[in-house]
């Protein structure tokens, strides 16, 4: 977000803090806020999500995260996507980023695919008739043609996640942001989409790939970051990387709750 | 403020957008269609027009176009704001994908009902013509009091829209703020119906200065009055400037919230 460093840098995080508050019962309405108003305290906590994440990725590099649910994946993402600037910290950003792309709901529900497209677009600096240019090709990569006028609750969550990640590849930014979305695409899909990001790493553009899937993490990333409660706990290699990530889910047991 | 004026531009393609998906998705779902946008004033009016010179006989002459000229901007106004309380919640899903500057999901939901308050100029015209009514030329003045009313639907709206966010009985309560200040402006009546000793109080409502601009243009046929200048602009930049103060110290939060 601070322009002056090198480009060679294309996203660099410096001792970053994520603080959420975290609500066991939100009284968000009239109701709940008088019945919680003397328990407040009780219902909320706060919660570090991030705790002084420190990482840089040089431009044309693929890094992938990995860790338990609720590590703070998600959050790093964010913070890339500028949907929420950190609680403390220092970050920078250089380059067009692509949304974020996740499981579940696609932009706006009740638009059809196609006015999902040029919406999203427009929100990342595209005119309406740039991004009108580029809609065969964005329906055609998913292959929902048959869809493209179809309200976005109607589609399968598959569905979606194929839009997206057509939509985020197609305006062609220099750093994409993947977040589990892979698992959901049937296989023929899921190939295509490693196919495309090698591609795009071929082109040299920077991305950040979140995945549960060891495989495709070992497919596509050139160096994974582990995270755990917030925090790195190791760096490098994939295979390394990934090995002590298996070390510590043994450790830790199957049944072993979200966050301490 | 500077800074607002400059995103706005900056984002009006964007803003556009948001503002015609809100009319397609606020009218797809009925069979009438885009009809009710101008089907509802005209209704409204009709129960209105019913009740107020056929029933308690205010007594005052073109009864219905007395009460449109004041009941049409009104009806933009309050629509704006509970259309503007419901925007950033509503987009939600879009605000935790990607980053958007937040104003515009406020800035869209005005614009869209300013769409319908331009197209019920139709209908408003309609009327005029079935009373033979004179078209006076104080029709000019009109995009006064007009850009008075939206400066504060954007500012009104801007407040609005972010104590929804972290407190959802907003919508509900403006709902009934609305109802009440609606009879606190004289859309259905003239001030001169109010005890004289009331007046000083009316006076304090900067409404009446922008509505009365629209009844004095299209009713009295009247040139504006300055004070009706004065409030509608100055006072409206004074609400945009303070309900975009109170949203921007919040709008980075919004995406923690929805
Ligand atoms: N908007 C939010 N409000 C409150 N807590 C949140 C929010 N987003 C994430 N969290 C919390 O932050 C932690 C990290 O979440 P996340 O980054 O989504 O994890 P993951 O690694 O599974 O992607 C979780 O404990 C989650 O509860
Ligand atoms: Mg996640």
């Amino acid at each position: 977000m601070t322009a002056g460093s090198p480009d060679s840098v294309k996203i660099r995080f410096e001792n970053v803090w994520q603080r959420f508050h975290v609500v066991r019962k939100r009284a968000r309405t009239l109701h709940s806020a008088l019945v919680h108003l003397s328990a407040r305290r009780l219902m909320q906590f706060e919660l570090e999500a991030l705790k002084g994440v420190s990482f840089a990725v040089p431009a044309g590099e693929t890094l992938g995260i990995i860790g338990r649910n609720g590590s703070g994946k998600s959050t790093i993402l964010k913070i890339i996507a500028r949907i929420f600037p950190p609680s403390a910290g220092r970050v920078e950003v250089n380059g067009h980023v692509s949304p974020l792309i996740e499981l579940g709901a696609g932009f706006h529900p009740e638009l059809t695919g196609r006015e999902n497209v040029v919406l999203a677009g427009v929100l990342l600096g595209f005119t309406r008739r740039q991004m009108e240019g580029k809609l065969d090709a964005i329906l055609a990569f998913a292959g929902m043609q048959e869809f493209a006028d179809t309200p976005l609750r109607q589609y399968s969550t598959g569905m979606l996640a194929r839009l997206g990640f057509a939509v985020a590849t197609e305006i062609d930014p220099d750093i994409l942001l993947v977040d589990e979305v892979l698992a959901v695409g049937d296989e023929g899909f899921q190939r295509k989409c490693l196919e495309r990001m090698n591609s795009f790493r071929r082109q040299g553009k920077t991305m950040v790939f979140v995945s549960h899937e060891m495989g495709q993490v070992r497919a596509v990333c050139d160096r994974v970051l582990l995270l755990h409660d917030g925090e790195v706990l190791a760096e490098g290699k994939p295979d390394e990387v990934i090995a002590r990530y298996h070390a510590l889910l043994r450790e830790m047991g199957p049944g072993a709750p979200v966050r301490k | 403020m500077l800074e607002l004026f400059r995103d706005t531009y900056r984002y009006r393609e964007l803003i556009w957008i948001l503002a015609v998906k809100e009319l397609k998705v606020r009218y797809k779902r009925s069979v009438l269609g885009f009809f009710w946008a101008l089907l509802h004033p005209l209704l409204m009016m009709v129960v209105l027009t019913v009740v107020f010179s056929s029933i308690l006989r205010f007594g005052i002459e073109k009864y219905p176009v007395f009460l449109v000229s004041g009941l049409f901007p009104w009806i933009f106004f309050s629509q704006s704001l509970l259309y503007a309380s419901e925007s950033i919640v509503t987009n939600g899903p879009l605000i935790k994908k990607v980053y958007v500057p937040k104003l515009v999901f406020p800035l869209a939901a005005i614009l869209a009902n300013l769409i319908n308050f331009l197209l019920s100029l139709l209908p408003m015209a309609l009327i005029l013509l079935l009373l033979g009514f004179p078209f006076h030329t104080t029709w000019v003045f009109l995009p006064i009091p007009l850009l008075g009313l939206v400066l504060f639907a954007v500012g009104c709206g801007f407040i609005v829209s972010t104590i929804n966010v972290f407190f959802h009985d907003m919508h509900h309560i403006l709902q009934i703020l609305l109802t009440a200040y609606f009879y606190f402006c004289p859309v259905i009546y003239d001030l001169s119906v109010v005890e004289a000793r009331f007046h000083g109080l009316f006076r304090w409502n900067p409404l009446l200065y922008v509505l009365g601009g629209f009844r004095s243009a299209i009713y009295y046929g009247d040139p504006l009055p300055a004070p009706a200048v004065a409030v509608a602009l100055g006072g409206g930049l004074l609400m945009v400037a303070v309900g975009y103060a109170l949203f921007r110290r919040y709008q980075d939060t919004f995406p923690l919230y929805v």
